[in-house]
């Protein structure tokens, strides 16, 4: 560069690029979500929405009400808890088998190194379909089997979080100390003595740790499906916004949130116990306390069970055989004519622009609120807008959708709020995380230089987080496309609501189709995510 | 700018007594060094000075005004005319240098500049100028996590000459870069300084360095001024006084540690000899 020579930004071009590239893909996307904010205006959807949130005051305290919510309540809890177990059942020897420490083949590679192969690829994919579809989905197809009721919500938990707790606990297992197994497993031992003695007792308190987080996520995911039909706290929510009972609807949505903070204080306490028991001093074996425990669980479990009277047995008559057999034979045989791949095309589409609206609104939204979250602003504001926060993050996107596809009408544009308004509260608390951890010196270095409190934070502190909340948002854009999936069950539009429609009339090869463009959208995400965490990781 | 310091103290919240009864004046276009020995004070004087800390005894006044009495604008346009050179340059890593040096004038342009400069450069000649007067023209567009150290001290400096404050404050500028550069980079800030009459109050650890180039010395120790004096008047027997704790080798650009300055990022910063 000469310094005669006019000056000019090297990384100009690059970013007008991006600038073009960005607009140029954002507009579509736009369209595709009909992104009309007109709509939230509009004098009938605000009259309608109006009516419904002024009936929430006072909330419904009769007390026939209050005896529905609280057996609807205990229900959701049983659902989780029954749900647990079965994934845990499905969990453990999946995980087992798909540890590759815990296999006697890699060895060497010694004999039978191919069927080992073969297995553990083979199961691996078993997970990735059982993880992939998600629980809405499985919840939904159950209950055509098993009739309205929790029986099919918690086969749902059952399968997916199975598949999810597998993986998991095989990547847990492979990422610590792995030398005990594999000298267990050199001296002669089994898969399982190789795991008891080499791999659990270094791992024990992760694995259970994850077991009770993954616990509270089904208390939620519970509620949820209860929108399908999947009984519990959901169904008794999806009646009251049908038939537009305000009252009703608060009510259960206090009593939603309640069970919500109490699940997550109460995994929270259960899994600092564990932490602070790893540093104490252990019995051999079990121990008189460890013991007690296990009954208790054992006890908890048998009573929600118990409790929910799930007529498994259903499973074994031949008429539900005969029916599970023609649901597998449609999905096994999708429809797969070009105007009807066309026409998920669009539902996948479709299903990616209101991920992709919805998790931008809400990058800027959260942002927003995470200025004051972080105290900048005050003490006050600090406080009122961590509630903002927890409030919006507390009702899950599906209990959200119902309430926008009210006010903006039924299509796309009512998931992309939903999705906004949870993810949010989301990233506007993990955003206020790292604002309040971001290096202070830059910041104060403008300050004390006399600049403007905006030009201080876009010039000292904006480039210390940006690269971490780029990550956040990122993070969240993957949740929110599986989210985008099911959020047509309420009516928002997307791939949920073209299954939806095609499993009311009974078109199973139709909804195959669907079924396995979700697989695929999620499988996407999935490796998109992996892909550009690597490489923003790299620089 | 001219200042004056009065009966200053600054007491921590935790009890600690980090000065204690400072009288110290300057008038404009004074060349001011602060010498003495680590944890002596001088950073804290110079955070004073620069209206970064409130004292908690005693009176400031900066430009015949006295700081903390201003408005929250006020005291936004007197800091605009005060630039701080820090040990450790409070750049953010991911910044690239023509931004980090445009940064200096955000006292100075209204909002809109600003945020239009994040867009494309506002003032990419000045920053080049700046940067050329300390031999780094030719960095203006890397990421300030692509240099080194001592050329990231260096970005710190050319922020504050193109920020072109009345009142100069350095704290141990040159900590990074090696003697030749350390020299080169503190004339390059007495020549600013006695260019445009503006004040300058640098602290620095090589006595040598000090007592080359500012006409005024202060040394300072355990929080207190124990000398004020013209560079000429300052005695072999006074600096061995001031540097006692240190042993008897007094701290020279030729004996004094180089520190590694890494770009600010999380927790630690500095690395070296001296890190408090």
């Amino acid at each position: 560069m000469n310094a005669g020579l006019p000056l000019r930004d090297p990384a100009a071009r690059g970013r007008a690029t991006a600038l073009i590239v960005a607009l140029v893909v954002l507009w579509p996307l736009l369209v595709v979500a009909e992104f009309k904010p007109a709509a939230l205006f509009d004098a009938q959807n605000l009259r309608v929405t109006g009516n419904f949130l002024a009936a929430f005051l006072p909330p419904e305290a009769g007390r026939e009400f209050l005896g529905f919510l609280a057996r609807a309540t205990l229900e959701t809890l049983a659902i989780a808890t029954a749900g647990i177990t079965l994934a845990l059942l499905l969990a453990v020897p999946l995980a087992l088998l798909t540890t590759r420490v815990l296999a006697v083949a890699e060895i060497g590679p010694g004999p039978g190194q191919g069927r080992a192969a073969i297995l553990h690829h083979g199961l691996r994919v078993l997970l990735t379909v059982l993880r992939g579809i998600p629980e809405l989905v499985w919840a939904l197809l159950f209950v055509r089997v098993f009739g309205l009721g929790p029986a099919a919500g918690v086969l749902a938990l059952g399968l997916t979080y199975g598949g999810m707790l597998a993986k998991v606990y095989a990547e847990i297992l492979e990422s610590g100390d792995t030398k005990p197994a594999r000298a267990i497993l050199e001296a002669g031992g089994g898969r399982l003595q190789a795991f008891l003695y080499g791999l659990l007792p270094g791992n024990a308190q992760e694995l259970t740790s994850y077991t009770v987080y993954r616990w509270e996520c089904a208390v939620r995911a519970s509620v949820v499906m209860g929108f399908v039909g999947a009984g519990g706290l959901g169904q008794l929510m999806d009646q009251a916004m049908k038939m537009l009972n305000g009252g009703e609807a608060s009510t259960i949505l206090l009593a939603f949130l309640a069970l919500v903070l109490a699940a997550d204080a109460f995994s929270g306490l259960l899994r600092r116990q564990l932490a602070a028991a790893g540093l104490r001093h252990r019995h051999a074996g079990v121990g008189p306390a460890g013991g007690g425990v296990i009954a208790a669980l054992a006890a908890v479990v048998l009573a929600s069970f118990l409790f929910l009277d799930l007529g498994f047995a259903a499973l074994l008559t031949r008429e539900s055989a005969q029916l599970i057999g023609e649901f597998l034979g449609a999905f096994l045989t999708p429809d797969l004519t070009p105007v009807w791949l066309g026409k998920v095309a669009y539902g996948m589409l479709e299903t990616l622009a209101i991920s992709a609206i919805g998790t931008l609104l809400a990058v800027a939204a959260g942002f927003a609120c995470a200025l004051p979250a972080s105290g900048r602003l005050g003490r006050y504001a600090g406080q009122s807008s961590r509630f903002v926060l927890n409030a919006l993050r507390s009702v899950p996107e599906l209990v959200w959708a119902t309430l926008t596809a009210l006010s903006v009408g039924l299509g796309p544009f009512a998931g992309v709020l939903a999705l906004a308004l949870h993810t949010t509260g989301v990233l506007g608390r993990l955003f206020a995380e790292t604002l309040e951890n971001a290096p202070p010196a830059p910041h104060d270095a403008l300050r004390d230089a006399g600049a403007r409190p905006l030009a201080v934070f876009l010039y000292g502190t904006l480039p210390e987080i940006a690269p971490q909340c780029a990550a956040y948002a990122l993070y969240r854009w993957e949740m929110s496309i599986r989210m985008a999936a099911i959020l047509g069950f309420v009516g928002a539009g997307g791939l949920g609501q073209l299954l939806y429609f095609e499993l009311s009339l009974f078109h199973h090869a139709q909804a195959g189709t669907v079924i396995a463009a979700m697989l695929l959208l999620s499988l996407l995400a999935d490796a998109a995510s992996a892909r550009l965490r690597r490489g923003m990781a790299a620089g | 700018m001219s200042f004056t310091l009065a009966g200053v103290g600054l007491t921590h919240a935790n009890g600690f007594t980090a000065l204690a009864d400072v009288s110290l004046a300057a008038q404009r276009g004074e060349r001011i060094a602060v010498i003495g020995p680590s944890g002596a004070g001088k950073t804290t004087l110079l955070r004073l000075l620069g209206a970064a800390l409130r004292p908690t005894a005693g009176n400031i006044s900066l430009l015949a005004a006295d700081p903390w009495a201003l408005s929250a604008s006020g005291l936004r346009r007197l800091r605009s005319h005060i630039g701080v050179v820090h040990q450790a340059p409070p750049l953010p890593p991911r910044q690239r240098v023509v931004t980090a040096v445009l940064a200096g004038r955000l006292g100075e342009w209204p909002l809109w500049k600003s945020i239009a400069s994040l867009i494309y450069p506002a003032d990419i000649a000045g920053a080049r100028e700046a940067l050329a007067r300390l031999d780094l023209g030719e960095r203006l567009f890397d990421r300030c996590d692509r240099i080194s150290g001592g050329q990231l001290q260096r970005v710190g400096i050319a922020r504050v000459l193109y920020q072109r404050p009345d009142l100069i404050l350095a704290d141990e500028p040159v900590s990074a870069l090696d003697p030749a550069l350390a020299r080169q980079a503190v004339n390059v800030l007495l020549r600013d300084a006695e260019a445009r009459g503006a004040t300058l109050v640098a602290s620095l650890h090589a006595v040598d360095l000090a007592l080359a180039g500012f006409p005024r010395i202060v040394g300072v120790r355990d929080g207190r001024i124990v000398f004020d004096r013209a560079a000429a008047e300052v005695s072999e027997t006074m600096l061995h006084e001031l540097y006692a704790a240190e042993g008897s080798e007094l701290p020279t650009l030729a004996r004094e540690p180089r520190q590694a300055v890494a770009p600010v990022d999380g927790g630690a910063v500095l690395t070296g000899a001296r890190c408090r």
